[in-house]
């Protein structure tokens, strides 16, 4: 019955709207839900301020701007589309879970075409499930790559070095090798495994590219053991929750901690190498997301505020207030954002990475098992066939998520 | 014997219910025109009798029960079979238009299912009632008058008077919900059937046959390995606190120690600070690169630190322990009031007999403080059961295993696991299933111990 | 006179104190510390030493100078404590009076299922509740007033310590009562209830400490809507998601602030909770 009346009410005040609308002295009003992380919230305000400013005609429109994280932004998207936000910030990594549910519209022919041409590849990559796009890209930082003290680290570029450093100095190595994210560093690239997921338009799952199993995976798990065994190595991502840090594999979204932990010693540079060989990983990309709309000219008004927030101008002046970095080429290309620290090391690193497509819930827990069974020191002495085994039973599962 | 009593209780339930339903036949079969309408509209036959309270609470009744049917449950009584058929999808312009909800299928048409079953059973209330009053009048006895059905809600039924809003509080916000979750069990409701993207459907028994699968990818070897450690747990978590918080109030209580207020207060501050404070601060210091940890390795103690949280075994001692720091100030207080009770001359004369300090414990103390505390000590291993912060926010259940499947982790208990199943990976239907089982081995558990209380066993002892 | 063995046995009892005040006292003692350490001038987040470089209040001052919701957020809480408190005692008493006092039919099978209802894990129905809640409107802005129907409504299944307490007092006071004419109603509020306030004020404390630590339901009830988020869901948000850096010693000074309101009662009451729940041992 209030659903009924709901309705009812809703087509009552379209008929009213499209009236007035006609009459051509008024314009479509409601409310439009924006959720972004906590430290855009005032940025994002001013933004849409102006927006509306310069877009008289969709300044009708109530827009609030919540804050929410953009983790936890796409398990409430999921759980309820109806009571989510109309525009949402999220990590390219839940687009297939999101596309799955229904809770983000395809954005159009128009809109894809602008976001191709405006930003980079594996942005545009990343806002697409099959061949839709589904969403507007914001950043391109969503990667990992080292952040050191310079007064413990003397060369950077091997992590054997870095290790060695740090236990010299009595310092930890923080990284995060049981993580479905961090842990393929060892495996990626030039380390000569490989894991992605092929998904359908409609957000499925449908083939698991995976070699792990293999010789070369079987190297890469015996480095990420080697460290295991260090006295300097602590598993961790996080620097505001590291206390002892050498050196630390962490994302631009911490660059003001580390500056603040490291002060004049701060440095970043990309991964090392271990074995000679350089560590990949993950670049990732964070989206904004419109949610699927019942009504024509709302629809309209969230894509062109979602197009907006995305756009040149609103990155660049994203960067400087939040040192978020872009994935517009033309904000890219700005002396500012070339010559970040922590950006460039980023840049440099995305050379040996691999854009992140989707990857099932399951996988990213399997990833932490593996890892946790290394932490526990489980393969400590196993021989290289045992490790092929447990490389082998971890491909089958991951093959096991795919339909 | 056992058996002869469920025999017993279900033949009792039989009567019950035939000889209801017999006074039911009987009241139609002798009603008159006015009961008849009162049939139709609830109360009415009341009303003509000047009894306006009972006529009022029966018409508002059903005019509340008709509005749920009618109003928004039988649209969605009538897909409850399929749980809906027509997709949603988007349109050419962009816009996208809903089919059906199966959620919102299921949770109305078990509103609406309840509502109708509610008045079948308002319907009986009321034209017995009638037929009860109309042979009272025919016998030539006095109604009870209005005033007289007001004061008795305060005296003969104060007992139903204080229990209704209770009673509705609870069936509105545990058992509609738990109905609702029992029915997940028996569909295909997960992240690949989320509404209103997608429809789910009901599967049968599906479900409940994976958790009896041990093979690879099966859920059976992983749900029996965290029940285990959950049985475990709650084992150690709830005696262990037990004994040591009784050990630490009768150190406190002993005679000559000073200042029993200042220990008392030490121990109880820890329990005004959020555990999801000092669980997290505890959980750090334990940490790789906490402080004890690095204490120990400034002091050349070890060179690698001590993996509390990373090895499976440790963190389940781990865990144990620092549930004492959180139990511990509880059971001491439980305690000290207890023991200030037992009967001082009880120990004068053990103390003449020449019984030491521990015969004294275990032949006075220990069964005065089991009798007395025997029901707590049930909540608590309930509570211990489903102890959801301690885990959480100390280590979320890790470290995961390879060999268990769904996101379970070695120190996870099955409510933990839960919380991963539903919040993290919206597995409704396999979160059903487990839920149902913990509710079993839990419900089994203590109504076993419940019968076995000597409290309850005694129930009006003290009265 | 004390003897020898009484003088070692209670100088071993005082080192088995200190020590465990120690054990006890240490993360409170670490978290106090954390609190006053400057975010602006030393990292805000963890860190591998006890005592801080530089003493300071910024996390207190960032706490009620605008900068966050965090007094609405405490209020939120504390409105949501009262009442919760308030509706839960009324209710548990009543469910516990009427199963300790009367006897009707249908009591033993009430008595159990609620036992046993309560052992239904709570995540499963967090969904379903959410649903039944968004249908009354009773979430995100309206969070506040659905927090406090859920608290309360289910309140009557921990009818447990009370109906112990309710059992030791005996059954002849109500019936000399009767036979001066006072009706059931009036003999509990003004016969039964007066003895009982040990248990009332246990049962209150209790249900004032629950919503507190509730960061789970909460935040699934506020559904991001930021106004209606109590204490524990923004510290939840302070240390687990990436989106707050540095925010460590402003989660313990929240923490710290909490814990007042608690503490101060549980100074106060603390006579009453031991008897609440020990009642049946008291008179027996």
């Amino acid at each position: 019955m209030k659903r009924k009346l709901l309705s009812l009410a809703l087509s009552a005040g379209l008929v009213a709207s499209s009236l007035t609308s006609l009459a051509g002295c008024g314009k479509a009003t409601g409310e439009i839900k924006i959720w972004v992380a906590e430290n855009v919230v005032e940025f994002t305000k001013t933004q849409v301020a102006a927006f509306q400013q310069a877009n008289p005609e969709y300044s009708g429109y109530t827009i609030i701007v919540e804050p929410v994280g953009e983790g936890d932004a796409a398990t409430n998207m999921v759980t309820d589309v109806e009571a989510g936000a109309d525009i949402y910030g999220f990590p390219q990594d839940q687009l297939s879970r999101l596309v799955a549910a229904q809770a983000i519209t395809p954005i159009g022919e128009a809109d894809s075409a602008w976001v191709a041409e405006q930003n980079d590849a594996g942005a545009v990559g990343a806002a697409k499930v099959g061949d839709v796009t589904y969403a507007y890209p914001i950043t391109s930082d969503n990667g990992y790559f080292l952040y050191y003290d310079s007064s413990v680290i003397s060369d950077p570029s091997t992590l054997e070095g870095i290790v060695a450093d740090c236990e010299k100095a009595g310092k930890s190595f923080y990284m995060e090798i049981n993580s479905g994210w961090y842990q393929p560093a060892f495996f990626f690239g030039d380390n000569g495994c490989t894991l992605t997921y092929d998904t359908d338009s409609t957000g499925a799952f449908t083939a698991c590219n995976s070699n792990y199993a293999s010789d070369a995976g079987v190297v890469a798990l015996k480095n990420i053991i080697a460290l295991h065994k260090s006295p300097a190595f602590v598993n961790g991502s996080s620097i505001s929750n590291a206390t002892n840090v050498g050196a630390i594999v962490d994302g631009t979204w911490d660059s003001g901690a580390a500056k603040d932990l490291f002060g004049d010693n701060y440095a970043a540079a990309k991964l090392p190498t271990v074995g000679g060989v350089q560590l990949s990983g993950f670049g990732g990309f964070k989206l904004l997301g419109v949610k699927p709309q019942t009504d024509k000219d709302r629809l309209e008004a969230c894509k062109a505020i979602a197009k907006f927030l995305s756009s040149a101008e609103v990155q660049l002046a994203r960067y400087d207030e939040v040192g978020w970095g872009p994935s517009n080429l033309t904000a890219q290309a700005s002396d500012k954002v070339s010559s970040d620290a922590a950006l460039s090391a980023l840049g440099q690193q995305l050379a040996f990475t691999i854009p992140q497509g989707q990857y099932p819930s399951d996988y990213w827990s399997l990833a932490t098992a593996l890892g946790d069974s290394i932490l526990a020191g489980d393969y400590d002495n196993a021989s290289d066939a045992e490790l092929l085994q447990v490389l082998q039973d971890f491909q089958d599962t991951c093959n096991s998520y795919a339909q | 014997m056992d058996m002869n009593r469920t025999k017993r209780n279900v033949n009792a339930f039989g009567m019950y219910f035939t000889r209801h339903l017999r006074l039911v036949g009987n009241a139609i079969k002798h009603s008159t025109i006015a009961a008849k309408i009162s049939m139709v509209i609830f109360g009415f036959a009341h009303f003509l009798r000047l009894q306006f309270l009972r006529g009022v609470a029966l018409l508002a009744g059903e005019v509340g029960l008709l509005y749920v049917i009618f109003g928004f449950g039988w649209q969605y009584l009538s897909k409850m079979g399929t749980l809906g058929t027509s997709m949603g999808g988007y349109n050419p312009d962009g816009t996208i238009s809903y089919g059906d909800n199966s959620f919102f299928i299921l949770l109305y048409g078990i509103l609406a299912v309840l509502a109708i079953f509610a008045l079948i059973v308002l319907w009986c209330i009321n034209i017995v009632d009638n037929y009860n009053c109309e042979k009272k009048l025919s016998e030539g006895r006095t109604l009870p008058r209005n005033i007289d059905d007001w004061r008795n809600l305060f005296d003969k039924n104060f007992a139903q008077t204080i229990l209704t809003i209770p009673v509705l509080g609870i069936f509105v916000f545990t058992v509609i919900p738990i109905i609702f979750m029992i029915c997940i069990a028996f569909t295909n409701y997960d992240k690949d059937h989320t509404p209103p993207a997608a429809l789910f459907t009901w599967v049968g028994l599906e479900n409940f046959k994976k958790i009896f699968d041990f093979g690879g990818m099966g859920l059976g070897s992983t749900f029996f390995r965290v029940l285990g450690w959950t049985l475990i747990w709650a084992l150690f978590a709830t005696f262990l606190n037990y004994f040591l918080g009784m050990a630490v109030a009768i150190l406190i209580n002993r005679k000559g120690i000073k200042f029993k207020r200042l220990w008392r207060t030490i121990l109880v501050t820890t329990i005004a600070v959020p555990q999801i404070v000092s669980l997290l601060y505890i959980g750090k210091l334990f940490a790789a690169d906490g402080l004890i940890n690095l204490f120990l390795k400034n002091q050349g103690l070890i060179t690698n630190p001590i993996p509390f949280w990373t090895n499976a075994n440790y963190a389940r001692v781990l865990i144990i322990i620092i549930n004492l720091w959180v139990g511990i100030p509880y059971m001491m207080l439980i305690a000290t009031g207890l023991l200030l009770n037992i009967p001082a001359d009880l120990y004068e004369s053990a103390r003449i007999d020449g019984a030491s300090a521990f015969q004294m414990f275990r032949k006075i103390t220990l069964p005065y403080m089991m009798f007395v505390t025997g029901p707590f000590l049930l909540t608590s291993y309930i509570g211990n059961l489903n102890n959801f912060n301690v885990i959480y926010l100390l280590n979320s259940g890790q470290p995961k295993s390879m060999s268990l499947v769904n996101g379970a982790g070695s120190t996870d208990l099955l409510v933990t696991w839960l919380y991963t199943v539903t919040v993290t990976n919206n597995d409704y239907k396999t979160a059903a299933v487990i839920g149902i089982m913990v509710f079993l081995v839990t419900s089994v558990i203590s109504l076993i111990v419940y019968g076995m209380l000597p409290s309850i066993k005694n129930e009006e002892g003290f009265q | 006179m004390m003897s020898r063995k009484q003088k070692i046995g209670n100088a071993l009892a005082y080192i088995v104190l200190v020590i465990i005040s120690f054990i006890w006292l240490f993360p409170f003692v670490g978290l106090v510390l954390q609190s006053f350490r400057s975010y602006k001038l030393e990292p805000g987040g963890m860190v591998g030493y006890l005592v801080p470089k530089h003493f300071s209040l910024d996390s207190y001052i960032y706490l009620f100078s605008g900068e966050s919701q965090f007094p609405k957020w405490y209020m939120n809480t504390m409105i949501i404590a009262l009442c919760v408190s308030a509706g839960v005692t009324v209710i548990s008493i009543c469910v516990a009076y009427a199963l300790s006092r009367f006897r009707f039919p249908g009591r033993q099978f009430l008595m159990k299922t609620w036992l046993v209802l309560g052992m239904f894990p709570g995540f499963l129905t967090m969904i379903c509740l959410y649903f039944l809640l968004k249908i009354m409107g009773l979430t995100q802005a309206g969070a506040i007033p659905g927090l406090i129907l859920v608290g309360v409504a289910s309140s009557g299944m921990s009818y447990y310590v009370s109906k112990g307490y309710f059992d030791t007092i005996p059954l002849s006071l109500d019936e000399a009562a009767r036979i001066d004419g006072a009706s059931r109603a009036q003999i509990m509020f003004h016969m039964i209830l007066p003895l009982s306030k040990p248990v009332i004020i246990y049962t209150a404390l209790v249900a004032f400490m629950g919503p507190w630590c509730d960061y789970i339901f909460a935040s699934y009830i506020a559904f991001g809507h930021s106004a209606s988020y109590n204490v524990a869901i923004a510290l939840r948000n302070w240390v687990w998601t990436n989106d707050y850096q540095g925010f460590f010693t402003r989660f313990c000074a929240a923490g710290i602030i909490v814990a007042v309101p608690v503490t101060v009662l549980f100074m106060f009451l603390q006579k009453y909770y031991v008897e609440g729940i020990t009642g049946g041992a008291v008179k027996g």
